[in-house]
């Protein structure tokens, strides 16, 4: 339960963080080093278990039907790792508390911090992979809000930005590399995985598993190649800088690889990555460490330098060597942590960074100087500090490696005793280039030594760094036993923590390190003093820049070549693909299984209705000729081919449909009129070669794309007319329900309005929807610019009285309004009976409207009869909801149809059924929606 | 059995249906008495969704017989697990997007409160029918509705756009009708039970019209679903409309996927055409993420961003494997949830900015504009309006969705898919292929929202906009809301793991279906 | 007689999808209702019945199916008519606003390069 609130302290801590006042330095401060020391307090109380080498566990259900549960898991090793991260964290806050100006948002500072802090710490006790990934990510993204603190300047956003980018790649290939292992192991637990090293090992996707992972690890503690961000992530505030490296950040990478070391090392392939790329990392951070002139620049270069210590030292397939990496973590992080708090109060109390321009510091500050002094001392592996016996140790192994390669062997030590020289170079360039020579003109500031206790962190720091150099054993000893023998179990080997093991060759390899590298910063002086920006003997790569070029490169000249070659923003294309893809989809099965006539025969061909087809046709492809340059035929030539079409229904016993094709055909008509006055001129097209060349493969085209289409259907519809009905109970049912259940004799009108009336129902809000919307967009109309004119009749007509040349046929129409008001009446009544119905009828009455419009004009027909079209539409669709309803009320489903049987004096007997008032609504409904339509039109063509 | 439980399942379309009637019979200036009318309906539909869904856990499918014609005759509604899902999500997005447009959108236009209803009037309805036909009149309703909504508030740019969006989805609802008109000549019946246990007794000469029928509606779907090479009209339509419609319409292209998981399903037990699905919604990642990258716009962002969830589910679907499949209608709940979120967070984010800065983000990022130490270097943070942490907060969390990060659920689902997909011995080589373009497009996703993000957030120092609270609540809600599936994934996946393996064995369906 | 309308049904389809592919908002409106025709017959002739009568049943029981035409596809027909109707006003009042808008009438609201 412990667990759970040791990792719950620090999110809750920076929920509330979030939440104080902007300048609350010390209430934030308080909450935050409080968490922190609880956090640590936490851990130590841990130590008894840890020292039996228990492992604590909680376990939380949470994804089961993965496999997946949020487990939290403390061994030794991941018990030391808390200790680091709580602990320097809360030296750390302390520090952050002072450096902070009090101009900075430290909510916000204080709030990240925190969340950091747990998720490291969420990392280091995750109980299975994909939980461990969770927080990774976490990490990723709340470095990326630390670095970018200062966001009001470019360097900390790109550093940001950049530190995201490659970490989050990072955590995704180790996301993947995850899942690979769970593959293998069958288990996402910790426990299960660190069971089977074996069967990884053995394993066919070892090898991607293993790339994958070390992708994430390697990002993470900017290991060579992706070493170039950490340099970037000193644009963040001296604090975070300190943490990220030291304790925090960095540290999860080797982390990693140490938790894998037990399941995944021993192999060549382990040796060749993480060896390789560690030694890598080892030298080129330490050599360009010595050529930075920014004091966190050069710490940077040396943690990746350190950083890729560790690695090797994972790398190297031995026990001895492991421990000395989880030894060196540990002192790393004390000096490392120090020299940034250190180069922190620098800056802060000098206002510059850059070693060329500091000079003599430690007369100005004694203390911090000689803090600084031991801190680099310990960095460079003097004796009697920390860094010295982990330093020793590496050299040790490199005398005993047993890698592939022989060469690469027996050129370890070479390499081991060069990068002592260099680290020696930069860190007396950092003591000899800042606190000595002659004190410094020209500072921002003048110096001074910081508050008590901005030092206090740095002192205790620096204090362990001497403890234990000079003590090994019984101070960091026990911990470090924990932290080994949870770590590598069984295989923990023999070793000794001593300064003094005798005049052995590590110790001579010390010493000539040392010797060389005072020797070696000597002959540099020249060099530095001039202070370029470059590195020797070193090829000009900014790591920066290459990574801004191929960032550009792919998400940004590439994506936008892909996006231009998969996509297109044009609507033939578009349209051109999809009916290609549904031509292709159609011809698929029949490619597969071809596609044979059915066996009825064709019966004889009537006359009349193939000279019917035949015009048709010819209407239909003059359309199609005429569409681009006279609309006005085309629109006639179409509306003959809806004739035609009209005409087979009824041909083929479908007087509803006829009638309401009829119709529809009409009002469609009419609509188009009145829509073709606003349509552009046609400029009479002028036929040339070039033109025609250009656009002759797209018409092919499309042309071939028309006829497959045209062909196709015609064939599927042949082939269906050959066939015999399947076997169809439901046809039947209707017939046979139509009037004795429905009511009706029409049978089609009795689907519509009771079988099927779910259908229409839907079907009517459809034509309600399409009114609404028509009307809202009408209402802001804006004709183009030149068709504004009105056209000559017009200005005919209005200079002339409108009435007279039209008397005699507006006053047909206007008489006809009631004519149609009582056809419409009539078609709805009998509608269940015999052709007609609510839509027809509907339809009928709204073409009677729009005649009085063509009539009499707007003025004159609004002022006569008075719609409100919208009501309409609501009425109508309330009545058919309400009819549906009211089955309800009787306890049967929605639309359940009864039939009411009346007296009434002079009609006798009559059957109501209730389906008459759903046909009803939709009259009323159709009214509304199609009157909305043309009369909004109508309106827009008789505006002048 | 109450009134109310037993007309539960025809809830969702008739109330919605009434109150856009309703509401139609009130003038436009009752501003007030409108948003209560369409609440309170909304209220209604999510009470009834939760329903349904808490009885579908017990009864594979629930049957509404309408016009108390049983099945196969009249038609049928039938609300099962996945039916119930979609509706609450429906309903869900339908209250944040209406709540945020009482802001301001809902003035844009005429009529705004009776177009949503009908909206998702023809969602409900699209999600609850088992018949064909039925399918299409609510997909119509469903699409001029979105027709409308896509217009409203009117501008060049929309009406533009709108008019490519009609005529292709005018294109694919021919498409649908020429399929199920197939489907009808062929097996003589229309509901979805009935074609399931018809289509095997088909002659094996007549089979091929029926798998021309079916190669053509799945087209159509594959065109709402905007599978690649169909759905290029998605990303400048969703920009293009205002904030709530698009919201609204994140889960329109879902439609698509859930009539295609459906039908395929239930009629073909998922066999044939499986390559299509995986192939095709593979190659809509790509585009999608091609798109992410080189989106200059926030809106095309999130339109692109909508693509690949739409491919990562096509593909999800392809794979075939129940497990998958389940996996899959998680990972649908979080990206719906999350695009909405992002739809409506854009407009918020966008009042703060000056247009044009996007693209400065890119070519910025790109080419080192403003970069060295060219900017003064003030050593103190500037305090961010709590407005814009708010902002910048949600902001943070769509992208992390959008990439599939922690903590959101975009990283539990795509774990579950992934883990699904890696279980079968030996691993087919297309799961590693979907686990590089899924790593690959969350990758994408990091870069593009992060970029915009910091340039956003970090680099412009505007005032900050002035944003009311009905319209920071909605994106807030929804983002809690995903919060919430990271941490109740136990059961929500435990339901859609039994939902998708009823979707495989369709029996129990077709049972309750057919016997009245 | 089925091949004639099976031709009337290939021509209205190809002449409709050859107008959708064009360039001009008024030949695609042209082009989609032509295409709604044929889609239509295709619908109805699915109920296709040789001399059929129409599905006007007399009040006398019983009913001999086998004489009338299959009144379901005629329903769904009608509801596609309806249906295409009003997607085609809308279609239309859109382009006219987008005309209005744009200046132009290409689908694309802005002229070609070439």
């Amino acid at each position: 339960m412990l667990l759970v609130l040791l990792l719950g302290l620090p999110f809750a801590g920076s929920i509330a963080a979030a939440f104080f006042p902007a300048n609350a330095r010390n209430a934030e401060a308080w909450l935050a080093a409080g968490v922190a020391a609880g956090g640590l307090a936490i851990a130590g109380s841990f130590y008894p278990q840890m020292a039996y080498g228990q492992v604590l566990r909680f376990e939380l259900e949470w994804l089961p039907a993965f496999g997946l549960s949020f487990t939290l898991r403390m061994d030794g090793f991941a018990w030391m790792f808390t200790g680091l991260v709580t602990g320097v964290g809360f030296l750390v806050v302390l520090y952050a508390r002072y450096y902070m100006s009090p101009a900075d948002p430290v909510p916000r500072f204080f709030s990240f911090f925190l969340a950091f802090m747990g998720s490291m710490l969420g990392v280091v006790l995750s109980g299975n992979l994909i939980q461990l990934v969770f927080f990774w990510e976490l990490t990723s993204l709340f470095s990326f809000l630390l670095i970018g603190y200062w966001h009001q300047n470019a360097a900390a956003r790109d550093g940001a930005r950049m530190a995201l980018f490659i970490t989050s790649a990072g955590g995704l290939c180790l996301f993947a590399g995850a899942l690979v292992l769970g593959r293998i192991v069958g288990s996402y637990e910790l426990d299960a995985l660190l069971a089977s090293g074996e069967r990884i090992r053995g394993h066919a996707l070892y090898v991607p598993a293993l790339i994958l992972v070390l992708l994430g690890a390697f990002t993470k503690s900017a290991q060579f190649p992706f070493h170039f961000w950490l340099p970037h992530a000193m644009a963040a505030p001296t604090p975070v800088s300190a943490y990220l490296h030291s304790a925090a950040m960095v540290k999860l990478g080797v982390f990693l690889i140490a938790r894998l070391w037990p399941v995944m090392s021993g192999t060549d392939a382990w040796m060749w990555t993480v060896g390789i790329v560690g030694l890598c990392s080892l030298l080129l951070g330490a050599y360009a460490a010595i050529f930075q002139h920014d004091l966190k620049g050069l710490l940077a270069y040396s943690t990746i330098s350190h950083l890729g210590l560790i690695t090797v030292l994972l790398g190297l397939n031995s026990a001895l060597a492991a421990v000395a990496a989880v030894f060196h973590i540990l002192n790393h992080a004390t000096f490392k942590a120090s020299l940034f708090m250190a180069a922190g109060v620098i800056d802060h109390e000098s206002g510059t960074r850059d070693i060329r321009r500091l000079n003599g510091l430690y007369r100005f500050m004694p203390i911090t100087a000689t803090l600084a002094m031991v801190a680099a001392a310990a960095m460079a592996g003097v004796p009697l500090l920390n860094g010295f016996l982990s330093k020793e140790m590496f050299f040790a192994e490199s005398l005993t490696v047993e890698g592939p390669v022989e060469t690469l062997n027996r050129a370890l030590r070479f390499i081991a005793v060069l990068w002592g020289m260099f680290s020696v170079a930069y860190s007396l360039r950092f003591i000899h280039g800042v606190f000595f020579g002659q004190p410094a003109a020209g500072l921002p500031r003048t110096p001074k030594e910081p508050p008590r206790w901005m030092r206090f962190p740095i002192e205790l720091l620096v204090l362990a760094c001497l403890v234990v150099g000079i003590l090994p054993a019984i101070t960091i000893g026990p911990i470090l036993d924990v932290g080994v023998r949870a770590l590598l179990g069984a295989e923990a080997p023999a070793y000794s923590l001593a300064v003094w093991h005798g005049f052995t060759v590590p110790l001579v390899m010390s010493l000539i390190a040392l010797a060389g590298g005072a020797l070696l910063y000597v002959l540099l002086q020249g060099f530095l003093r001039r202070g370029v920006e470059k590195i020797p003997l070193f090829p000009p790569v900014d790591g920066r820049r290459i990574f801004d070029r191929v960032l550009v490169a792919l998400s940004w000249r590439w994506a936008r070549g892909l996006d231009a070659l998969l996509g297109t923003r044009k609507l033939q294309p578009q349209l051109r693909w999809a009916l290609a893809a549904a031509l292709l989809a159609g011809l698929w099965p029949v490619w597969q299984r071809g596609l044979q006539w059915g066996p009825l025969p064709s019966s004889e061909i009537h006359p009349a209705l193939a000279l019917a087809w035949a015009v048709g046709a010819v209407c239909a492809l003059g359309a199609a000729w005429q569409a681009k340059f006279h609309r006005l035929v085309a629109l006639i030539l179409a509306g003959g081919a809806g004739l035609v079409v009209c005409l087979t229904f009824v041909w083929f016993s479908a007087p509803d449909l006829a009638l309401t094709q009829l119709l529809v055909e009409i009002v469609t008509a009419v609509l188009l009129l009145l829509g073709l006055r606003w349509l552009p001129k046609r400029v009479p097209f002028v036929w040339t070669a070039a033109g025609a060349r250009a656009a002759l493969p797209r018409r092919v085209r499309d042309l071939a794309i028309a006829a497959a289409s045209g062909a196709g259907l015609a064939a599927i519809a042949y082939a269906v007319m050959t066939r015999p009905l399947p076997d169809n109970p439901i046809s039947r049912y209707f017939m046979e329900r139509a009037y004795p259940e429905g009511g009706g004799t029409n049978v089609v009108n009795v689907i519509l309005v009771d079988f099927r009336g779910f259908d229409t129902l839907g079907e009517i809000a459809v034509l309600g929807v399409v009114g609404l919307a028509v009307f809202a967009l009408l209402r802001r109309f804006r004709p183009a610019p030149e068709s504004t004119e009105p056209p000559p009749q017009q200005k005919e007509q209005s200079a002339a009285s409108a009435a007279e040349d039209l008397l005699v046929p507006a006053i047909i129409m206007r008489l006809m309004f009631p004519a149609m008001a009582l056809l419409a009446v009539y078609l709805l009544l009998r509608g269940h009976n015999l052709p007609g119905g609510g839509f027809v009828a509907g339809l009928t009455l709204a073409t009677g409207v729009i005649l009085q419009y063509m009539a009499g004009g707007t003025r004159w027909a609004e002022s006569r009869l008075a719609i409100r079209p919208v009501r309409w539409i609501g009425v109508g669709l309330l009545l058919a909801a309400a009819t549906g309803a009211g089955s309800l009320l009787f306890a049967h489903p929605f639309l359940t149809s009864h039939t009411a049987h009346l007296h009434l004096a002079l009609f006798g007997e009559l059957h109501v059924p209730s389906a008459f008032f759903f046909d009803l609504g939709v009259f009323s409904l159709v009214v509304g929606a199609t009157g909305l339509v043309l009369i909004a039109l109508a309106h827009q063509s008789i505006r002048d | 059995m109450s009134l109310w439980t037993e007309h539960l399942v025809i809830a969702p379309v008739v109330v919605p249906l009434a109150a856009g009637a309703l509401l139609l019979l009130y003038d436009e200036r009752r501003r007030k008495l409108k948003a209560a009318i369409g609440l309170a309906s909304l209220a209604v539909q999510l009470g009834a969704a939760v329903a349904l869904l808490a009885r579908a856990t017990t009864i594979p499918a629930q049957v509404y017989a309408l016009g108390d014609w049983p099945a196969p005759f009249g038609i049928v509604l039938v609300a099962d697990r996945l039916s119930a899902m979609m509706l609450l999500l429906a309903a869900v997005l339908g209250i944040a997007a209406l709540v945020f447009s009482l802001a301001r959108w809902h003035r844009a236009g005429p009529r705004f409160h009776s177009l949503v209803q009908f909206l998702l009037m023809g969602l409900n309805g699209a999600f609850l029918t088992g018949d064909l036909f039925n399918l299409f009149v609510f997909f119509e309703l469903m699409l001029v509705a979105s027709y409308a909504l896509a217009l409203h508030g009117s501008g060049t740019a929309r009406v533009r756009e709108s008019l490519h969006y009609i005529v292709i989805n005018l294109t694919a609802s021919l498409f649908f009708l020429i399929g199920a008109a197939l489907l009808y000549g062929v097996t003589g019946t229309l509901n979805m039970a009935d074609l399931a246990m018809r289509i095997p007794q088909v002659p094996a000469e007549d089979r091929v019209l029926v798998e021309v029928g079916a190669a053509i509606l799945a087209i159509a779907f594959l065109v709402k679903a905007a599978m690649w090479p169909l759905g290029f009209w998605l990303p400048s339509t969703y920009a293009a409309a205002a904030a709530p419609a698009a919201a609204m319409f994140s889960i329109l292209s879902k439609v698509g996927v859930y009539a295609v998981l459906r039908l395929w399903l239930l009629l073909f037990g998922g066999a044939a055409g499986a390559e299509l699905l995986l192939y095709g919604g593979m190659a809509t990642i790509a585009y999608g993420v091609s798109g992410m990258l080189a989106a200059q716009t926030l809106g095309r962002l999130a339109g692109f961003n909508l693509i690949v969830s739409s491919g990562t589910l096509l593909a999800a679907i392809g794979a075939g494997q129940a497990a998958a499949t389940g996996a899959a209608l998680y990972y649908l709940l979080v990206s719906t949830l999350g695009s909405a979120a992002f739809f409506l967070l854009i407009e918020l984010v966008e009042r703060a900015r000056t247009p044009g800065a996007d693209v400065l983000a890119v070519t910025a990022a790109a080419f080192g504009v403003g970069d060295e130490e060219t900017e003064p270097e003030e050593e103190a943070g500037v305090a961010i309006p709590a407005t814009m942490a708010l902002l910048g907060l949600s902001f943070a969390c769509c992208a992390l969705l959008a990439a599939g990060l922690p903590p959101l659920p975009g990283f539990l689902a795509k774990f579950a898919l992934l883990a699904a997909l890696l279980a079968p011995d030996p691993v087919p080589g297309v799961a590693w292929a979907l686990l590089v373009l899924l790593t690959l497009s969350g990758l994408a996703a990091v870069v593009a929202m992060g970029r915009s993000g910091v340039r956003i957030f970090w680099a412009t120092t505007t005032s900050p906009p002035r944003v009311r609270l009905i319209e920071m609540a909605p994106v807030a809600a929804l983002l809690a809301l995903c919060l919430a599936l990271t941490v109740a994934a136990g059961p929500a996946m435990n339901y859609l793991n039994d939902t998708a393996r009823a979707l495989y064995a369709p029996g129990g369906y077709i049972e309750n279906v057919l016997t009245p | 007689m089925e091949l004639i309308v099976a031709l009337g049904i290939g021509v209205l389809a190809g002449c409709g999808v050859w107008l959708v592919l064009r360039p001009r908002t008024f030949q695609v409106v042209i082009g989609l209702s032509l295409f709604s025709y044929a889609v239509n017959l295709l619908i109805f002739i699915m109920g296709w019945v040789r001399g059929g009568r129409a599905p006007i049943v007399g009040t006398s029981a019983p009913v001999d199916v086998a004489s009338f035409t299959d009144p379901l596809p005629q329903a769904l027909v009608l509801t596609a008519i309806v249906i295409s109707f009003a997607t085609t006003a809308l279609l239309l009042v859109v382009l006219l606003a987008a005309r209005g808008l744009t200046g132009t009438d290409h689908v694309d609201g802005r002229e070609p390069e070439e």
